[in-house]
């Protein structure tokens, strides 16, 4: 966290402190560049140290977050607002609700007018990037943008980011060694260049309003409501294909998108549905229940082996269930592993923690490798 | 007999406890036979308790009362009963569709078998005995010489192999519960065991026979006349009677270890551990079992 709105506003550059040895013989390109500061964003860094290497930055210029002269205060203290109250951050993600503009505070105006402009370049860059570490989507692709829509990528992303230290006020005792498995940008692991794909997100929002949902399930297409057997109405979209059970407490559980930004967007899909059939929606306390991802190493693994030297971690039981359940303890992750060497990693809050525990365990697969 | 040719099959699938790769076919006759024995009477006995306590289905109360007695049983079925549980709370968040019909289902207990078997031992507790195995974290002997063993074989094995073992270890009876129901002439009975009651009985078939596959291999190891063992000369008088004509004693021993399990072992391994095979196991009546054995095949 930044440390106090008393400091005069600086460019938050806030860089890699010299003793990074770490860092210096990866291969630093634009991208895990970018990524290290935004993760060292998250960390206070005590002193306005700008080390040598800020002027290669000039061109990545986008991502230097550098207050607007014209509003230092207001801004550095929107910024902070939205490390905050990451909650209430995306309480102003609907866009599309000019009315909520008036109940909110200036403040707020502010950012999620960036907010929208980073909607935009968002829906325009590719589904398809590869998946960042950092859980970002944004990439360096979006050139185009201007330094204000630059300064509400770096928002956002400080505040929806599935990084491992997203709102916390205290970074961990070395947030650089763990991100330096995962330096590379692209989640190449160093052992083989398997990357886990996200197969399903679960996440929750809350609406905050009372909902009827008959009313809901009348009005609404693809709408399922049948209060003798569960008390919420299902609803489908096609684009992203999630499904999501939206409750009478206005909450809503948004299933089956493959990334987190899709997750999001499906969920105020069914936000914004809501609302035009006349309730006061909102979109508060968006959170990511579950990721899931999976993916092959390719080869057969034995199975009787890993649950042999991996007593306290596994369990298999072939009757059961064919595949090896695995519950590794950092990061907390369950995996499923399988005899033919498809795993599932299930149980993420963030992005990281699948690739994380995918890095984790694919040596010891390796170990158990079969012919 | 079309119940043979599945339980062939499941029996098949233990030789990943032990066996060679093709079983015999008159040692899955008699296997069959005892488990089938062994359960019938758990049935029965499950019957009468449920009868005792005014309850119109057979639910897993009663087979949980039944095998109070032997702890280390008890243990590794409630440790099944949680893995479980945890499993379909994994596979539930997996996959979307499987999250819908949990909710739908309107179940959202993650723990139900554990919880529900814990608070039944709660009731029944006296001591504290039962109650302190869900504490006990201490390894089960049994089960850990199984992953060994299982272990052992799939190191030499080829992928191929590897394959085809595992896909026979995935067999179980739960995955054909009804047949499974036909088999134990579920229908016949006046109170019928409920849905819990079934997995529990299709966990203990497997268990039944994974245990009369480990005794039958011991007994198969003892038959080895190793060199310098002072009592080789005392193998047992009626253990002796059992062989068939054709066979003896030598050539039992040279061809153990790399030939499939014999009736012969089987029907040693009941005598000499009848007590101890099966979940009524301290409650069986020694006599009644060497009986029921003799008279098969």
């Amino acid at each position: 966290m930044p440390s106090a709105p008393s400091r005069a506003p600086r460019p938050l550059a806030y860089w890699v402190i010299p003793q990074l040895p770490t860092a210096d013989p990866l291969p630093m390109d634009e991208e895990t560049e970018t990524y290290l500061e935004l993760y060292l964003d998250q960390c206070a860094v005590q002193d306005d140290f700008v080390p040598p290497r800020s002027p290669l930055f000039s061109p990545v210029v986008p991502y230097v977050y550098t207050p607007n002269p014209s509003n230092p205060e207001t801004t550095f203290n929107s910024h902070l607002e939205s490390k905050e109250t990451s909650g209430n951050f995306s309480s102003v993600d609907l866009s599309f609700l000019p009315d909520e503009l008036t109940q909110e505070n200036k403040d707020q105006a502010v950012i999620r007018s960036k907010h929208e402009t980073e909607e935009n370049s968002e829906t325009q860059s590719q589904q398809s990037r590869l998946p960042l570490p950092s859980g970002q989507d944004v990439g360096p692709g979006s050139d185009s943008s201007s330094l204000s829509n630059s300064r509400s990528h770096l928002h956002p992303g400080d505040a929806n980011s599935i990084q491992s230290a997203p709102a916390k006020p205290n970074c961990n005792s070395s947030p650089l060694a763990s991100i330096t498995p995962m330096t590379p940008m692209t989640p190449v692991s160093e052992c083989c260049g398997i990357v886990p794909q996200l197969q399903n997100i679960v996440s929750t929002v809350n609406l905050a309003c009372k909902l009827d949902l008959k009313k809901i399930a009348l009005h609404a297409k693809n709408a399922e409501y049948n209060p003798k057997r569960f008390a919420a109405v299902i609803m489908r979209i096609r684009e992203p294909r999630t499904t999501a059970l939206i409750f009478s407490s206005g909450k809503m559980v948004c299933t089956g998108a493959k990334s987190e930004e899709q997750s999001r967007l499906a969920a105020r899909k069914y936000a914004r549905v809501v609302q035009k059939l006349g309730f006061p929606a909102r979109f508060l306390d968006f959170k990511i229940q579950n990721m899931v991802g999976s993916c092959d190493v390719r080869f057969s693994i034995r199975l009787e082996g890993l649950v042999l030297t991996h007593q306290q971690f596994s369990s298999y039981e072939p009757e059961l269930f064919p595949g090896l359940i695995y519950r590794m303890v950092k990061p907390r992750i369950v995996l499923l592993i399988f005899v033919s060497g498809k795993v599932v990693l299930t149980g993420a809050k963030e992005r990281s923690e699948i690739y994380e525990a995918f890095e984790n365990i694919y040596p010891i697969l390796k170990g158990f490798r079969k012919a | 007999m079309v119940l043979m040719v599945y339980v062939c099959k499941i029996f098949f699938c233990r030789f990943s406890l032990g066996d060679a790769r093709r079983p015999l076919h008159e040692t899955v006759v008699l296997v069959e036979d005892v488990v089938h024995t062994q359960l019938i009477n758990l049935l029965q006995q499950a019957a009468e308790i449920s009868q005792l306590r005014g309850a119109r289905v057979i639910s897993a109360e009663d087979l949980l009362f039944l095998m109070r007695k032997d702890k280390k049983k008890l243990r590794r079925l409630i440790k099944y009963l949680f893995i479980r549980d945890y499993k379909s709370k994994i596979v539930k968040g997996i996959d979307e569709d499987d999250l819908l019909e949990d909710k739908l289902s309107g179940s959202s207990n993650t723990n139900k078998r554990q919880k529900f078997a814990q608070d039944f031992l709660n009731s029944i507790d006296q001591t504290g005995e039962l109650l302190a195995m869900f504490e006990d974290d201490e390894i089960d002997e049994v089960k850990q010489e199984r992953m060994e063993r299982a272990e052992r074989q799939t190191r030499i094995m080829d992928s191929a192999q590897y394959a085809e073992f595992c896909e026979s270890r995935q067999l179980s009876f739960s995955k054909k519960a009804s047949k499974f129901r036909d088999w134990l002439d579920c229908s016949s009975m006046e109170i019928k065991p409920n849905v819990v009651a079934m997995e529990i009985l299709a966990y203990l078939a497997y268990e039944t026979v994974a245990q009369l596959v480990d005794l039958a291999l011991l007994v198969r190891q003892d038959m080895v006349t190793k060199a310098g063992d002072p009592f080789s000369h005392a193998i047992s008088a009626t253990f002796i009677q059992y062989h068939n004509s054709a066979e003896s004693t030598a050539a039992c021993g040279v061809e153990a270890h790399s030939d499939a399990i014999q009736p012969c072992h089987i029907r040693e391994a009941v005598r000499r551990y009848g007590r101890k095979i099966g979940p009524l196991s301290p409650f069986t009546v020694r006599s009644r079992w060497a009986a029921s054995v003799v008279t098969i095949g």
